[in-house]
């Protein structure tokens, strides 16, 4: 009975999806059936494609886990495009400043100190949030502007490629960049350390002590209040962790992928971080799918404005409508929910 | 002709019933009572009458009318008001904005003198005394109240539901409410009375319908039966009240405040004005009064939730706990059943097994390290739903959500939690709110058992029949002062009453 309600409900998903493709495909004047066509010959047809996956996957993951994190343990860190960006600028600070150390100490400092600056950025809105009770919401997204603006600032002056005069950073000398593990593809370690993060952040979130404390805060801060467990403590945990995590997505772009600090680098990674999370419904183990999966939809996507001439922001459209159904379930069950729950 | 006839009602929430072919009928100028114990569907059956939930079968009659609401605003419409457990008004408007609100005969431009002086008509002839222009944040409870029934009067109602009107009233407040009942009863008004409050069941009304497990059992006539044969129709079975019988040992002192003062910050006068009390082994002392009266801030004194702004000292046994937090004070035998379950007490969202970890998580053996070990939560967490008998949401056992579970079943688990062979003293505040009969006499048993036991309790309780049935002594408070303290041989409802008022008794106000 219950599975039968579930597998209606995702067939009327799919078929409403599918329904609204084809017509913004029809929309843009191509043949609905082979842009569809190209569209998964797009992701699967090669190997280089199919690894762009999990090169655009990378970054998802680690903003989609910060989100997840930070929703979960009741941070609203909508900050991750900001801390994004100030970790890959520290990042190329240290990478790139910083050349009287060996290349290994180099790559792990920026690792550590890109981890820390995210942390530290998402810190300023946990700071704000607790002594003077501003929404950390407002804080974090317009901590956006200020550091994606400072890094703006940061490829025009101190960090700036003298040679070139244009407003960004010199490359990464090739020792301090991460190392590719799929010969011709763009493929890199930094997807592997993405997951390693994945069960990290699920293991303390789930297994420890810490992250028991974490989310306690997060469901009912007074309940910790009453029990002796600091509600402090828990969001400067949630904050750093969350902002960091954005940081060493910075940190990893930068170093396997751009190997140069510019401006609008991110691509919306932190931004769509948010979006990740919502898909995964703020579980980390889940985070990986969700962001696979909306790479794979945006590798489509390009190959089949390169071929089909449909514009690659139908996918955006989709994901969009996707966003709004999958919030229509969760405000639909809340209501039964709350019907059940006033049977007294 | 009855004026309102429920027949044959039936609704189901996830399979199961909550009213199950229910028939109801009350007649004009009654005074009917609706009892069940909770979850017995009592309010289900007035929210579908009022056109919140629709019924899956059965037809309702008003004025000999067949009708189906499909809104309260429908309802309200057709003459049925409704004064709900949380009122809804607006703190920050006035009591006459408050009445205006929502009506829907209200012209655009407002004729506000008119208005007020129906308002005031209406409050006077029926002894709804209240002032129209006071601003309603400022009002008590209970004025509160009169307010939401001068709202649906305002309304041109024949029928009034009122839901547990009296939880949160005082003795004197009380009989206010009902002598208003009853002026309404005789202009031809009905009542339907929600409640499972035998005594103010067995005075005030005419007739009572009882619903067990969403089923009608029976509509009897007041007159005719006794609150022991409807305490048994309710229940389904004889339920025997748990009293206090055994003797404390005065010798010994398990808790002793000392001149404890709580202030808030930016104000001058204390919530707390120099309270001295003294619990000892084996004694339930209870503090009654009208809730805000500094219950709250007193109970999160003692347990350490409150440590800034806080004066005097407080003991227990023979450890002095004053600055001490919240852990050392669980550490040292203090345990909390606090006033709101949801809040204070449980994290609806986190499985039972997590929410009776709140105060042993970083304890061998549920962690070690900062590791959680997964089959000592598991088999606490079955211990407890066994030995309290929890009834867990289905396949879902010890891993269902608190959220999802009833009030006597949420409270038992803070009781395991909190009731530990380790635990010297219990502050619990307000611990059968909201429960049904069976729940609060299990929650009473357990209070009477850590006593036999030795242990010191402090029971808070806006209740009056239950800090009477359970307490050796009793403290009461009004205004943040102990306004006088009684021994049970000598207190009764009408001394505990005047104190709860402010009228201080004889007695030195200090135990």
């Amino acid at each position: 009975m219950k599975a039968v309600r579930i597998l209606t409900r995702v067939l009327i998903y799919v078929l409403a999806l599918a329904a609204v493709s084809v017509l913004l495909i029809a929309a843009s004047g191509a043949d609905p059936v082979s842009a569809l066509g190209i569209f998964v010959n797009g992701i699967f047809g090669n190997k280089n494609s199919f690894c762009e996956i999990f090169v655009k996957g990378t970054p998802l993951i680690l903003t989609g886990l910060a989100c997840a994190l930070a929703f979960r343990t009741g941070f609203f860190n909508i900050g991750t495009e900001g801390q994004f960006y100030i970790g890959a600028m520290a990042a190329a600070a240290v990478s790139l400043r910083c050349t009287f150390l060996p290349p290994v100490l180099r790559v792990v400092g920026a690792f550590i100190i890109g981890f820390l600056a995210g942390g530290l950025w998402s810190l300023i809105a946990a700071g704000m949030k607790l002594r003077f009770n501003i929404s950390e919401i407002i804080v974090t997204i317009m901590l956006n502007y200020i550091a994606i603006n400072f890094v703006g600032v940061a490829v025009h002056s101190f960090l700036q490629d003298p040679a070139s005069g244009l407003p960004q950073s010199e490359r990464l000398a090739a020792e301090v960049t991460l190392p590719r593990i799929v010969s011709g593809t763009r493929l890199h370690i930094g997807f592997f350390i993405a997951l390693a993060l994945v069960v990290l952040i699920w293991f303390i979130l789930e297994k420890t002590t810490w992250g028991y404390e974490m989310r306690l805060v997060g469901l009912n801060p007074r309940a910790a209040e009453v029990n002796g467990i600091s509600v402090a403590g828990g969001v400067v945990r949630a904050a750093m962790l969350s902002g960091g995590l954005a940081g060493l997505a910075g940190v990893i772009e930068l170093m396997a992928i751009q190997k140069k600090l510019l401006e609008g680098f991110s691509a919306d990674c932190g931004y769509t971080g948010v979006l990740i999370a919502l898909l995964a419904a703020n579980r980390p183990e889940l985070v990986p799918v969700a962001a696979l999966l909306y790479a794979a939809a945006q590798v489509g996507a390009a190959a089949m404005q390169r071929q089909a001439n449909v514009p690659s922001s139908m996918v955006s459209i989709l994901i969009g409508c996707i966003v709004i159904m999958l919030l229509a379930r969760a405000w639909l069950s809340g209501r039964v929910s709350r019907r059940g729950k006033q049977r007294v | 002709m009855a004026l309102l006839e429920m027949q044959d009602i039936s609704i189901s929430f996830f399979g199961s019933y909550a009213n199950e072919h229910v028939n109801l009928s009350v007649e004009a100028g009654e005074i009917h009572a609706l009892l069940g114990e909770n979850g017995a569907g009592k309010t289900t059956l007035m929210n579908i009458l009022y056109g919140i939930y629709r019924a899956e079968s059965g037809r309702i009659f008003w004025q000999g009318q067949e009708v189906d609401f499909r809104a309260p605003q429908e309802a309200i419409r057709a003459g049925i008001g409704m004064v709900h457990q949380h009122f809804s008004l607006v703190n920050a408007k006035t009591v006459l904005d408050n009445i205006l609100l929502g009506d829907e005969q209200v012209p655009f431009f407002l004729p506000r003198k008119k208005l007020r002086a129906r308002v005031l008509e209406l409050s006077e002839r029926y002894g709804l005394k209240v002032d129209p222009d006071a601003l309603v944040g400022d009002l008590s409870i209970g004025e509160k109240q009169r307010v939401e029934i001068l709202k649906a009067l305002y309304r041109d109602i024949r029928l009034l539901i009122l839901d547990e009107p009296t939880a949160v009233l005082t003795p004197g407040e009380t009989e206010q409410l009902f002598q208003v009942l009853k002026a309404l009863k005789e202009r031809g008004f009905a009542v339907i009375l929600i409640t499972h409050r035998m005594s103010e069941i067995m005075n005030n009304t005419d007739r009572i319908t009882v619903l067990r497990g969403g089923k009608c059992v029976g509509t009897l006539k007041t007159a005719e039966t006794d609150a022991a044969a409807l305490s048994a129709l309710m229940v389904g079975r004889e339920l025997e009240v748990p009293s206090n019988t055994a003797f404390c040992d005065d010798s010994k002192e398990m808790l002793s405040l000392d001149h404890v003062s709580v202030f808030r910050s930016g104000r001058k006068r204390a919530t707390i004005d120099d309270v001295t009390l003294s619990v000892h082994a084996g004694e339930i002392l209870g503090i009654a009064g009208v809730e805000g009266n500094g219950q709250k801030e007193l109970a999160e004194a003692i347990v350490g939730i409150r440590r800034r702004r806080v004066r005097g000292s407080i003991r227990v046994e023979d450890q002095d706990l004053t600055g001490t937090s919240v852990c050392v004070r669980a550490e040292r035998g203090m345990a909390y059943v606090p006033d709101d379950r949801q809040h204070d007490a449980l994290v609806p969202g986190m499985d039972i097994g997590e929410n009776l970890l709140l105060r042993q998580y970083n304890h061998v053996p549920f962690s070690s390290g900062r590791v959680f070990h997964k089959k000592a939560i598991r088999k606490n967490a079955q211990d407890a739903v066994d030995t309290y008998n929890i009834r867990t949401v289905g396949s879902l056992g010890i891993h269902s959500p608190v959220r999802m579970l009833s009030g006597g079943n949420q409270q038992k688990i803070v009781l395991a939690r909190e009731i530990t062979p380790g635990a010297r003293f219990i502050v619990a505040s307000q611990p059968t709110r909201g429960l049904d009969i069976s729940a609060s006499a299990f929650v009473h048993e357990k209070l009477l058992e850590q006593k036999r036991l030795g242990k010191g309790v402090l029971l808070i309780s806006a209740d009056l029949e239950e800090i009477l049935a359970l307490s050796d002594r009793i403290a009461v408070m009004y205004n943040g002062r102990i306004a006088g303290v009684l021994s049970r041989a000598e207190a009764t409802v009408e001394k505990i009453g005047l104190l709860m008022g402010g009228m201080t008794g004889e007695k030195e106000a200090v135990a």
